[in-house]
């Protein structure tokens, strides 16, 4: 056993970048992706960790006290209700707002008539993104930012100094939150900055799903054309935000842009070719991606084999994890896989058994993380997580 | 990746310090450090408003 926290961190640390690089560590490293899990084992509410993110981080350092966990996000919940209240966005159900506290925070897609940017705003879009945030879109998601050649608000005024410091105050926060989970518990940070596709963020924030649908058969030049404008704007804030010491991985949120969300057709033609550049101007410079593939994305599995080797993990989900590991893993390291249904409606002894069968498939060779298959919320049973900790540190020994 | 036309307001921008000198009375001396001031809290704007499409 380690004699200290720093001897402890410093195992765990080269366990986990061990494997993150594809190669064999001592053990399997556990890298769970608790969110409101974190209430479950400590008995907050969901609105606690939500409003006050001081509940959050202590709640994920009590976890990783008492599990014994490699590597972690330092506040997996993310949202800290402090930053959507100050700017009035309209896209959250918050936790305890007119949702019951126990239920984890929502966002909310606008039909296509209220899309935060109209079908025919592409071109305003393209040519200056930026200016389009602030002078178009800010005011659409806002309850309290008004356009510019409306009448001014004292709240408007307000929104903005409140945005900031919300902002500033909450990620300067998570630099405590890092050197305390690894003064006090021995915990590695799992990744540290953000990346998502140009194309999930045009769904996701500006022209909502269905809209993207109807733009990517009408009007697939313009889509194409600002995936191509965001992408020097989603390189720079994933570089300003990656690890310096270019240890760990960024994390790159995959969401709706593979098959059947959207066409092979438009993966090849619009997706892959605005989203591959930037991963490999990434690795160019040092800096691994951690794949976080929400859902399927076994049609996808050859593309994401073209990129250097080393430079990226593919997380799984619904990927089938054999044939994610029969068509990656000779480049790259895999994680996760454990079904979070299992977790949530199964029994620990289910759990031991699925990630034996798990770690015998695509963990024997080293290149594997343990974890659930996506993010775990309030339905994943403290017994069960504490099955899929234990076995792992049993029988994923090398 | 390959390089494309710089846009208006290039990322991590959202005043471009030479639109802004454009506004300034004559600097008399140390343009470097006014320029720098400038640019980091523009870029912190920049980072504020775009992690809100990113991150919330």
């Amino acid at each position: 056993m380690p004699e200290s926290k720093e001897q402890l961190y410093a195992e765990r640390l080269k366990r986990y970048t061990t494997a993150m690089r594809n190669g064999k560590p001592d053990r399997i490293p556990i890298r769970p992706f608790v969110a409101e899990f974190i209430c479950n084992h400590t008995g907050y509410t969901c609105q606690e960790v939500t409003q006050d993110y001081q509940i959050a981080f202590e709640a994920t350092r009590k976890c990783c006290l008492d599990y014994d966990w490699d590597a972690i996000v330092p506040n997996m919940v993310y949202l800290w209700a402090g930053v959507p209240q100050a700017a009035g966005l309209r896209y959250y159900q918050i936790p305890g707002i007119g949702l019951d506290p126990n239920i984890a925070f929502n966002y909310l897609e606008p039909g296509e008539e209220h899309a935060f940017m109209r079908a025919d705003e592409y071109d305003e879009f393209i040519a200056d993104p930026t200016a389009f945030l602030f002078n178009v879109w800010l005011p659409r998601v806002s309850t309290d930012i008004v356009a510019p050649g409306q009448p001014n608000t004292y709240r408007n005024n307000l929104a903005f100094f409140k945005a900031g410091l919300s902002i500033l105050s909450y990620f300067n926060a998570f630099g405590l939150q890092v050197e305390r989970l690894r003064t006090e518990c021995g915990t590695v940070s799992a990744i540290c900055g953000m990346l998502k596709a140009p194309l999930d963020v045009l769904a996701d924030k500006f022209r909502g799903y269905l809209g993207l649908c109807e733009d990517l058969v009408v009007r697939p030049e313009k889509v194409r054309a600002a995936c191509e404008a965001l992408m020097p704007h989603l390189l720079h804030l994933a570089i300003s935000s990656a690890d310096p010491s270019k240890t760990l991985p960024l994390g790159f949120w995959m969401h709706r842009t593979c098959v059947p969300f959207i066409s092979q057709e438009h993966f090849d033609s619009i997706h892959w070719p605005t989203l591959k550049p930037m991963l490999e101007e990434l690795w160019r410079r040092g800096h691994q991606v951690l794949f976080y593939a929400e859902g399927k994305w076994d049609a996808h599995l050859d593309a994401f084999a073209e990129l250097p080797e080393g430079s990226i993990i593919f997380h799984i989900d619904r990927t089938d994890p054999i044939a994610a590991h029969r068509a990656l893993h000779h480049k790259f390291a895999l994680s996760g896989g454990v079904p979070n249904h299992l977790l949530a409606f199964g029994t620990p002894q289910q759990v031991r058994e699925y990630c034996k069968k798990l770690i015998d498939e695509i963990g024997r060779d080293g290149g594997y993380i343990m974890d659930a298959s996506a993010i775990m919320q309030n339905d994943t049973k403290v017994e069960n997580m504490k099955a899929l900790t234990d076995f792992t540190r049993e029988y994923g020994v090398y | 990746m390959e390089k494309k036309p710089t846009p208006p307001r290039p990322p991590g921008v959202c005043v471009p310090w030479e639109e802004k000198l454009k506004e300034l009375p004559p600097i008399l001396s140390r343009e470097d450090l006014v320029k720098q001031s400038w640019q980091n809290v523009d870029g912190l704007a920049y980072c504020c408003a775009w992690h809100i499409v990113l991150s919330f």
